[in-house]
């Protein structure tokens, strides 16, 4: 569990989407979660399901992970195929169970709807499997700038994101840390009733906001001494580099987006 | 301790990783509908709007739903956007009602009102939006009859249980924490008090 939290979701293996400017997959899986409605019958969902598929392998991350970023939405995808299979009346009657007549556009309609919300959650998992958290936050820091000259402090909340990525396993660790200390002195966070449980819990969350405040007023203090003094006219370690493959990828998801909407029955 | 610029920003980062933190450790009740679960991840939302100010509520909430994003994936996008505005709706009326009163029984009172406030708000924006942005994902019209009985009888009731949660968790851990922060003098209304009483 710890382990799966403190990598992320990102599988660092080398691959054409890897390499993609981070800025470059933010546009194309924004302008994927439109293309995804475009399609409406037979063919377009062919070339919705090619297209995913050619993604998935293009990414050359291992399928399971796709299968645990749908794990969180299959139920509501399982549901929504029932649902149509069920209660749409179209098309020739399959056969009947328990009073219930399964019509074939019922199943027809089950399967593209399931489909297109699995197409969604699989190209947003791309995004998040093949970016680094702090890459996603540069690229999205990079597109909020332009909003800087209405107040929106674009800087400040990169740097927070930042940080804040950076804490997450150092806080899991801590977290574990505290939880083993705690059962060392005979706690049981499990066991009891709902009181003991509430005070259990209390004994745990309390040494982790303290040490936390601890950890937040030396890091101000060691950025202070630093000369940390916002972001104007700070210099970056990485810097995002948008290159010819970028442009490459986005014309290839508008191609897909104009294939989906010729195909499209209107 | 000095209160600078850059103590508020690490503070409202390390608060918001720590909500993320506490949001992995999340689990659904069983007398629920399956795809509400209860995590602790509002404590550390309550302490920054309380000790700081209700921006910083807003912005550490919408750093612990950023981040649980990135580290969990964007599988359900409705969800994200639900949870972020049940924090909203949790946190300020706690943040303004606490401020107002300034004592542990305007915290109270300010917990059990926010409890009321949010669930009743979150069971309307499930009514109007939500739920129908899930019905049209999945291309199914449940009517309004529909909506409003899943609002109703699985929302409202989920979401009080849910404040109430939070509630019991964070007054033992306000009354802990609180003298030691104030002692420190964090926090900028804090500071203001003694300033004022000097």
């Amino acid at each position: 569990m710890l382990q799966n939290i403190v990598i992320g979701q990102y599988i660092p293996v080398d691959s054409p989407l890897h390499r993609l400017d981070s800025r470059a997959k933010i546009l194309c899986l924004l302008a994927l979660a439109v293309i995804v409605f475009l399609a409406n019958e037979f063919w377009s969902y062919t070339a919705l399901v090619t297209t995913v598929i050619l993604f998935v392998v293009l990414s050359r991350v291992p399928l399971k992970f796709f299968l645990k970023g749908l794990l969180p939405i299959f139920i509501l995808i399982i549901f929504t195929f029932f649902l149509h299979a069920f209660f749409t009346n179209e098309g020739a009657v399959l056969f009947s169970v328990l009073g219930f007549s399964v019509y074939s556009g019922g199943i027809e309609q089950g399967v593209y709807i399931s489909v297109r919300i699995g197409s969604l959650v699989v190209f947003a998992s791309l995004l998040t499997l093949t970016t680094t958290p702090i890459d996603l936050t540069d690229g999205f820091e990079s597109f909020l700038r332009p909003f800087k000259r209405f107040g929106l402090p674009a800087h400040e909340m990169a740097l927070m994101m930042s940080i804040s990525i950076r804490l997450i396993p150092t806080l899991l660790l801590e977290a574990d840390r505290i939880l083993k200390a705690q059962a060392a002195r005979g706690a049981d966070f499990a066991k009891g009733s709902l009181r003991t449980r509430l005070e259990t819990l209390t004994a745990f969350i309390i040494p982790l906001f303290v040490r936390s405040f601890k950890r937040a007023e030396d890091m101000a203090t060691a950025m202070d001494a630093r000369g940390y003094r916002g972001g104007e006219g700070r210099t970056k370690l990485r810097v995002l580099k948008w290159r010819a493959r970028d442009t490459i990828a986005c014309i290839i998801v508008a191609g897909v987006g104009v294939v989906l909407a010729l195909l499209r029955d209107f | 301790m000095k209160q600078t610029k850059t103590f508020r920003l690490v503070m409202y980062a390390v608060l918001g990783s720590m909500a993320a933190a506490l949001m992995f450790f999340s689990f659904p009740m069983p007398m629920f509908l399956s795809f509400l679960s209860i995590d602790a991840s509002e404590l550390p939302v309550l302490f920054a709007a309380l000790l700081f100010s209700p921006i910083a509520g807003i912005v550490v909430a919408g750093i612990k739903i950023l981040l649980y994003t990135l580290f969990m994936g964007a599988g359900d996008p409705i969800g994200m956007v639900s949870n972020f505005m049940a924090s909203l709706l949790f946190v300020l009326p706690v943040a303004y009602v606490y401020r107002h009163f300034g004592s542990v029984k305007g915290l109270i009172a300010g917990l059990g009102l926010a409890t009321v406030f949010m669930a009743g708000m979150m069971a309307l924006l499930n009514y109007l939006v939500f739920l129908p942005a899930y019905t049209w994902l999945m291309d199914f019209d449940l009517g309004s009859q529909g909506l409003l009985s899943i609002a109703l009888a699985g929302i409202l009731p989920f979401n009080l249980f849910k404040g109430l949660f939070i509630s019991l968790l964070f007054i033992p851990l306000f009354l802990k924490l609180f003298p030691l922060l104030q002692e420190k003098s964090y926090g900028a209304h804090l500071q203001r008090k003694t300033a004022a009483n000097q």
